[in-house]
């Protein structure tokens, strides 16, 4: 099993209690309290993380993209893709992901993916997600078309990917007279494509019929295995049969020295499930973001939200992993167990976590975990 | 003479319509929270005057129209719907998002239809203040921006007493989906209309509350200076639903205004 590192880019630098004067941390939480100068360190201390983590032994770097959250300040995931394409050397880069229905050029974005694989030398993995609502707000998308944008702007950046230019696309939310982009990717025919999932059906279904890498984030053992079956429904509509490689799952891990210090570095995992996910559902998900379909199986799927579960309750469902090494080894050959996965992506810093933990976790992983799980 | 409910189809959609009255043709295009039917201020209409008041595409129980996009779609689509139904040139009232649909409609054909009443109709952008997000409010906190006063309501447990039902709280979601498909950006206006409304001169009345928290009271006075043939009428403690908050001072509104002089 293949094991990636994973940071939100956290910007956890302002006083708990002015963060919950606010209906959510997401969107309301006003921007004086981003501080440019605490800013301007994470982001050299986040990319040193990554940097070590490749050269510790991960198989995946995976980044991730949010907006108007203090939760996730990596604002771009092409450009730290970018970045690291340049200043990692093994790792894959899992860019997971860009935010299809929200990017009014993909075009644009079929290039910059291109660009990153190219540098990268072929290491990019294209994740390609559908957003919270959040991001929608953000971008002022209208929620209604987000599922069609995403599979709309999915087929213009595989055709800009696959299909000599210069050919015009006249599509129902796309329009682009001359596609005939000069940087395509390395990877032939495209770089892999993988697809997180929380709760849609039609989402897993539909990355099944694609044979792209399908991702729960954060969810019951037995969510992730519905939506496995509903992806493997979708493999089977085209005669195929998935595999451990079609299938990731996210959780939160960290390790240290000793069972108590991994536990208290763990804690800080429980900001990510409860504050910053708190707000209205209307912030998550807009009239119309979701399907019925949806709807109905996140209701049916996670009667508890995370939020409401206390530390104790997060790492009984493996939520979250913290232990020493040998402790961790195990949790993750039980998730292995359990679900039948190829990848599994680990969330290894949150909130305030400092540096010294973190890179003692990597170092760790890297020593111990990595290669043990490395073998089935 | 009792309301009566049918379909009529219209390119394709099944309009779900409730009619009822005597009188000329009186068409009444409801707002974003659908279609209320036989309330109480047109029972007191329909007296006078024949209403038509048809739900929706994407409302209600009227067939979807996913490939609509914006109001101004909806607006062609009602003109089509005048004909198919045979009302001839009628009146046309529409309250919020069914005002800017009248004024939408009426900026594309004004001989089609007859007098306007538009009840604090979104379409402007207003010069001080914003139109409220309603997508971003939950459904109680919209609830109590809508109105002034809630115990004034002579309807109120009629229209809001209860939990909704299963059924309805899919109707309340269908409805919110199709607003969004048609108000969501630019958000409840159209940038343009301003520059096509002097082309309306049939007379007008506008309606709005004065306490208003939806869509500033200032876009009223924008659309009686832009119409070329339209008087403001404000109502004093009354909210974003003077139909439904003031329904007896608002049916004589509209009445009189349909029954009167025409303005030199």
């Amino acid at each position: 099993m293949k094991l990636y590192y994973f940071s939100e880019m956290p910007h956890h630098e302002f006083p708990d209690e002015e963060g919950a004067k606010y209906p959510s941390l997401r969107l309301d939480f006003p921007n004086r309290f981003f501080s440019p100068e605490k800013a301007r360190a994470n982001y050299q201390r986040y990319l040193d993380e990554y940097e070590f983590a490749d050269r510790a032994g991960f198989d995946g770097l995976m980044i991730n993209e949010h907006h108007s959250t203090p939760s996730c300040v990596n604002v771009s995931v092409n450009m730290t893709a970018g970045i690291l394409a340049r200043t990692t050397t093994r790792a894959k880069l899992l860019i997971l992901g860009n935010i299809l229905p929200i990017e009014d050029n993909p075009v644009r974005m079929a290039e910059q993916l291109a660009m990153a694989d190219l540098i990268s030398g072929g290491r990019v993995l294209s994740g390609f997600v559908r957003g919270t609502g959040v991001e929608t707000w953000w971008a002022n998308s209208n929620p209604v078309h987000n599922r069609e944008r995403f599979e709309e702007c999915h087929d213009l950046i595989l055709k800009a990917w696959t299909t000599p230019g210069p050919f015009r696309w006249e599509g129902r939310h796309y329009h682009f007279r001359h596609v005939n982009p000069w940087c395509v990717p390395l990877q032939k025919p495209h770089p892999p494509i993988w697809i997180p999932g929380t709760a849609s059906p039609e989402t897993a279904v539909w990355a099944g019929r694609r044979g792209y890498t399908y991702v729960p984030f954060l969810v019951p053992f037995d969510v992730a295995r519905e939506l496995f079956d509903y992806y493997r429904q979708g493999a089977a509509e085209v005669g195929r049969t998935a595999s451990p490689d079609d299938f990731g799952f996210l959780i939160c891990a960290v390790t240290a020295d000793t069972k108590a210090k991994a536990l208290e570095a763990g804690r800080h995992f429980v900001w990510r499930m409860g504050p910053t996910l708190r707000g209205p559902v209307e912030y998550f998900s807009p009239v119309g973001m979701r399907s019925r379909a949806g709807t109905q199986f996140a209701m049916r799927a996670r009667p508890r939200s995370l939020a409401t579960m206390s530390y104790d309750e997060l790492l009984d469902g493996h939520y979250i992993i913290a232990g020493t090494p040998d402790e961790v080894i195990d949790r993750f050959a039980h998730v292995r167990r359990e679900l039948g996965i190829g990848h599994l992506l680990l969330e290894a810093q949150e909130s305030r976590m400092d540096h010294p933990t973190t890179m003692r976790s990597i170092e760790l992983m890297g020593a111990k975990v990595i290669p043990a799980m490395a073998t089935g | 003479m009792r309301p009566r409910e049918q379909t009529i189809s219209v390119g394709g959609i099944d309009v779900h319509a409730w009619t009822g009255g005597q009188g000329e043709p009186l068409m009444v295009l409801h707002g974003a929270g659908g279609n209320r039917g036989w309330t109480r201020w047109v029972e007191q209409v329909a007296q006078r005057f024949t209403v038509w008041a048809p739900t929706h595409p994407g409302f209600g129980r009227s067939g979807d129209a996913p490939w609509m996009e914006s109001i101004d779609d909806l607006a062609r689509f009602y003109l089509w719907f005048i004909d198919a139904a045979g009302l001839g040139r009628p009146h046309v009232l529409g309250h919020s998002i069914g005002g800017w649909v009248a004024a939408e409609l009426a900026t594309m054909s004004p001989r089609s239809i007859d007098r306007l009443v538009l009840v604090a109709p979104g379409g402007l952008k207003p010069e001080r203040g914003e139109i409220l997000d309603i997508f971003y409010h939950p459904p109680a906190e919209l609830r109590t921006l809508s109105v002034h006063d809630p115990t004034t309501i002579p309807e109120w447990d009629e229209l809001f007493g209860r939990a909704p039902t299963a059924a309805e709280l899919e109707t309340a979601v269908r409805n919110q989906e199709m607003t969004a498909r048609l108000t969501w950006k630019p958000y409840m206006h159209n940038p343009r209309l301003a520059r096509f409304l002097p082309r309306v001169t049939n007379p007008a009345l506008i309606v709005w509350g004065r306490e208003d928290r939806v869509v500033p009271l200032d876009c009223g006075e924008q659309y009686r200076r832009l119409l070329g043939n339209a008087t403001l009428s404000v109502l004093e403690k009354c909210g974003h639903l003077p139909p439904i908050e003031q329904p007896d001072t608002f049916a004589r509104l509209v009445i009189d205004f349909l029954r009167g002089p025409i303005r030199p």
